[in-house]
């Protein structure tokens, strides 16, 4: 399978469904992807299971605040460069890259340096939705290490990182970040095939593609969207998808704390009837409750959509009076370990609850 | 007294205000020149008994001839876009997602200069006097005359600018400057489109103020003139031929501002229903809630803000099933008049429903009588459902809410709305929009980025109020009469603490009527 510029706006809507909340707004990467795709050609997808075992993939992306990016733009070779900086640094040639996040605009910069570079991309990312810490990364939860990394700015600057554990990396890359004027790229979580094809999510590039078709081309009433959406959700890694509340924002509350825009959403029904719907935000949407109950939690992914339209709203963007509808769709099996969970479930967030998945959730 | 004057694709409507109280209003179709359609308006609107030209204090005038002139891609000047942010944004010039018609006519010529700074202040490239000059030598050869310069992070330092337009002023005196951070906001290439689409329209905001002017010179007003902006508020003539892009969407707000005056509803559900559509707005404050979204004009991504407007598919024109339970959003228009079964068509509309009724005496009633009357019944709930449901979702919250109903179309609202606490329809309806030029203010809006740990927030704030205010000031606002509107702050994730994006907006009374009342 290949990724054509054609199919980019399917891919970044479907990434941004994928991204319950978080990821930035991707035009910018959209149009730059867009525009790399038209220069090199068409980039070839890489099922995992193909991947030689001594394969040298690396991950790439982009690290910081999307906002600044908005009024700072990357440079529609950025991130072919980091990827040349990478393999200078480290001495050799990447034989394929892959994506640490399908959510939001980070699924589009592995594209984009495939593209530059004459490479293919792997199917499939480190999440599987968006996160907003690295040490939540299949990679890193797989034990994969984050170094050799490297970080490439705005201005060309470039900063390698020897770091064994992700959650360090994490904090350095972050301060970095800021540094940088907000926003950097990255490629890090260096792996072999044999390494990348227990620590991945398979598929989710393929299936992004697919999913912003058919929001596309179903674009209308959320609720009349559901079968539409069951059926595709049931062929993929993700399985359970449900419509857990349709509504209006009647409050949301949010404050950046430590870099996190951090709060909640209170959702109320059109009409008299049904409960009152709350949403706790941290970047992402993590806690989904109705009357106080739980629905839905991480790393289950929470989607809000406008209600009219079906398309995705941002948590930034999303405000009181809004008219929206609250998907839940079931995480890939990976996460369901109690590894993983560790770094994933509710507790990670410092919510004081237990991962429930969401089929085993009545209604 | 004030006269409002609304300047319409189709129609030019005005109204005569004595403080609260229309004492006369016309609808005209607007002229080819529009000159002529609003002097007709004047004309009308003058012979009012005990009406003399010494007591009009003002005249308003809202107009979409901006927006369609871009809509259209007519009157638009060429322009050349520099933007100073390299080396961030490579590859990415400015114009790079535009539709090729509007990018065409204005002419793609775009260049990017070194410089800008990071959302902290630390300095992206320092500028290159070299790079600025070949720029500037460029655009004099090819005899541009109208120039949007943009930076990156401009709403928090705007000198790199100023001191490029400084340079193009030096060398093309007669160049006509649009600086991007005057336009506000954050995001980059959102500002510098609003930017670009201002600048090329800067001649053809010379032409239409000057047509104003000679329109009421030629009735004899000398009173000042004002234009409608999309907030809700008023600009000077002088203020307009720097800002026309400033009077976009000014017609939804204008319209809403209006049902706010003629019922003196501050909170309320505005529906105007047309011939295809019901537009529904929500009036918080007495002002229009306003859309978040990225809003395009003719296809141009801008940060321009707008009305929240909802527009469902049910007009005085649109179709209706056989069995009366589904209506829209199909509609016949502007041929009602011939389509429609009550005209001698064989279409069966939402206008022949409520004749069947007997809810209104339009054209020929007797050629509905092969109408079962279970369609006509069914057909009026759905059209009060239809809005039911569509009122229900733009209210603030469960509460029954008052519904105000404007436009030509309001006929069709017959019963009750469950979702209505109360139901208006304000005699005067159909100028609602030119009541809102009419009764407008003077606004000023400001919007920084700025650190509460390095200037304290109370600080901060008053910082940005005071460039708002002087903004006000600017487009003619009284001084002392200035109160501020609102206040907005939007921490930004991913960064530290404290980094705040924050807005404010202020309003004042027009100083030359306030003036006028102490003498």
């Amino acid at each position: 399978m290949q990724v054509r510029a054609e199919d980019i706006a399917d891919l970044s809507l479907g990434a941004v469904f994928l991204a319950t909340g978080g990821g930035g707004d991707p035009h910018v990467p959209e149009l730059i992807c867009i525009e790399a795709l038209k220069t090199h050609g068409a980039v070839e997808l890489l099922a995992p299971d193909d991947l030689p075992n001594d394969a040298h993939v690396v991950s790439i992306g982009g690290v910081g605040a999307p906002t600044v990016s908005l009024e700072m733009l990357p440079s529609v070779d950025d991130a072919a460069r980091t990827l040349e900086a990478y393999e200078q640094h480290v001495g050799r040639k990447v034989d394929a890259v892959v994506s640490f996040e399908i959510g939001g605009a980070n699924s589009l910069i592995p594209i984009t340096a495939a593209a530059g570079r004459g490479l293919p991309v792997v199917d499939g990312d480190g999440m599987g939705r968006a996160l907003p810490e690295a040490q939540m990364m299949t990679y890193a939860i797989a034990g994969v290490c984050p170094s050799p990394a490297v970080a490439y700015d705005y201005a060309g600057n470039i900063t390698t990182f020897t770091t064994p554990d992700t959650s360090t990396y994490e904090r350095h890359i972050r301060s970095l970040a800021m540094a940088s004027g907000g926003m950097i790229t990255t490629a890090e979580h260096p792996m072999t095939g044999a390494e990348l094809k227990p620590a991945i999510i398979p598929g989710t590039v393929g299936f992004s593609v697919m999913l912003g078709r058919t929001l596309r081309e179903n674009r209308g009433r959320a609720d009349q969207m559901l079968p539409v959406l069951q059926d595709v959700f049931a062929g993929s890694v993700y399985g359970e998808c449900r419509l857990l509340y349709c509504g209006k924002v009647s409050d949301k509350a949010t404050r950046i704390i430590g870099g996190y825009d951090i709060g909640e959403a209170t959702l109320t029904p059109f009409g008299d009837e049904g409960g009152q719907f709350t949403i706790n935000i941290k970047n992402e949407y993590l806690v989904a409750r109705l009357d106080g109950k739980v629905v839905a939690t991480v790393p289950d992914l929470i989607v809000i959509v406008d209600y009219e339209t079906g398309m995705p709203i941002n948590a930034e963007r999303l405000r009181y009076g809004q008219r929206v509808a609250v998907f839940a769709v079931g995480c890939p099996e990976f996460f369901r370990t109690k590894r993983a969970l560790d770094a994933v479930a509710p507790r990670a967030f410092g919510f004081d609850i237990d991962f429930v998945p969401l089929e085993k959730i009545a209604i | 007294m004030r006269i409002g004057i609304d300047v319409g694709g189709t129609h030019t409507d005005a109204v005569l205000l004595s403080g609260s109280e229309v004492i006369a209003s016309t609808k005209a179709l607007t002229s080819a020149d529009v000159l002529t359609g609003i002097t007709n308006a004047l004309d009308t609107i003058l012979s009012e008994d005990g009406v003399s030209q010494s007591d009009i204090e003002a005249v308003m005038i809202g107009t979409t001839q901006f927006t369609n002139a871009v809509v259209e891609r007519r009157e638009l000047s060429p322009v050349a876009a520099v933007r100073i942010g390299l080396p961030s944004g490579n590859g990415l010039p400015p114009m790079v997602d535009w539709p090729d018609d509007i990018a065409d006519a204005l002419g793609r010529h775009t260049y990017m200069l070194k410089g800008g700074t990071l959302y902290d202040g630390w300095p992206l490239a320092p500028l290159d006097g070299d790079e600025i000059d070949a720029a500037v030598a460029d655009i004099k050869a090819k005899g541009i005359k109208n120039i949007a310069v943009s930076s990156v992070f401009s709403p928090m330092n705007a000198a790199p600018e100023r001191d490029v337009a400084a340079k193009i002023q030096a060398a093309i005196p007669d160049a006509r400057i649009t600086l991007s951070f005057s336009m506000g906001r954050l995001g980059l290439m959102e500002r510098e489109n609003a930017a670009l689409l201002n600048t090329s329209l800067l001649a053809f905001a010379d032409r239409v103020v000057d047509a104003f002017t000679a329109a009421l010179k030629a009735r004899g007003l000398t009173c000042p003139m004002y234009v409608s902006q999309n907030d809700g508020t008023l600009m000077n003539a002088d203020f307009v031929r720097q800002f026309p892009a400033l009077t976009f969407a000014s017609g939804p707000t204008n319209s809403l501002r209006g049902a706010c005056k003629l019922t003196g509803l501050m909170d309320a559900i505005v529906v105007d229903i047309g011939g295809t559509t019901s537009d529904i707005g929500v009036l918080e404050s007495g002002f229009p809630r306003e859309s978040n979204v990225v809003i395009s004009v003719g296809g141009v991504r801008t940060n321009f803000r707008m009305p929240d407007i909802m527009a469902v598919g049910l007009g005085g024109g649109s179709l209706v099933s056989d069995d009366g339970a589904s209506i829209g959003p199909r509609s016949v228009g502007h041929r009602l008049v011939t389509e429609g079964l009550v005209f001698g068509g064989d279409t069966l509309t939402t206008t022949d429903l409520i004749v069947a009724a007997g809810h209104a005496d339009i054209g020929d009633r007797s050629r509905l009588s092969g109408l079962s009357p279970d369609t006509v019944t069914a057909g009026n709930q759905t059209i009060h459902r239809m809005l039911d449901d569509a009122i229900d979702m733009m209210k603030p919250n469960a509460d029954p809410v008052p519904v105000i109903l404007v436009g030509g179309g309001a006929v069709l609202v017959t019963g009750g709305l469950k979702a209505a606490s109360t139901l208006h329809r304000p005699v005067n309806a159909g100028v609602a929009n030119a009541i809102g030029a009419a009764i407008a203010q003077i606004g000023g809006e400001c919007e920084r980025l700025v650190s509460y740990s390095e200037l304290p927030r109370d600080e901060a704030i008053a910082k940005v109020k005071d460039e708002a205010i002087s903004r006000a000031i600017n487009a003619g606002a009284d001084a002392s009469t200035i109160r501020v509107a609102d206040i907005e702050e939007t921490a930004i994730p991913y960064m530290d603490e404290g980094n705040t994006r924050v807005r404010v907006k202020v309003i004042g009374d027009i100083a030359a009527l306030a003036k006028k009342e102490t003498e």
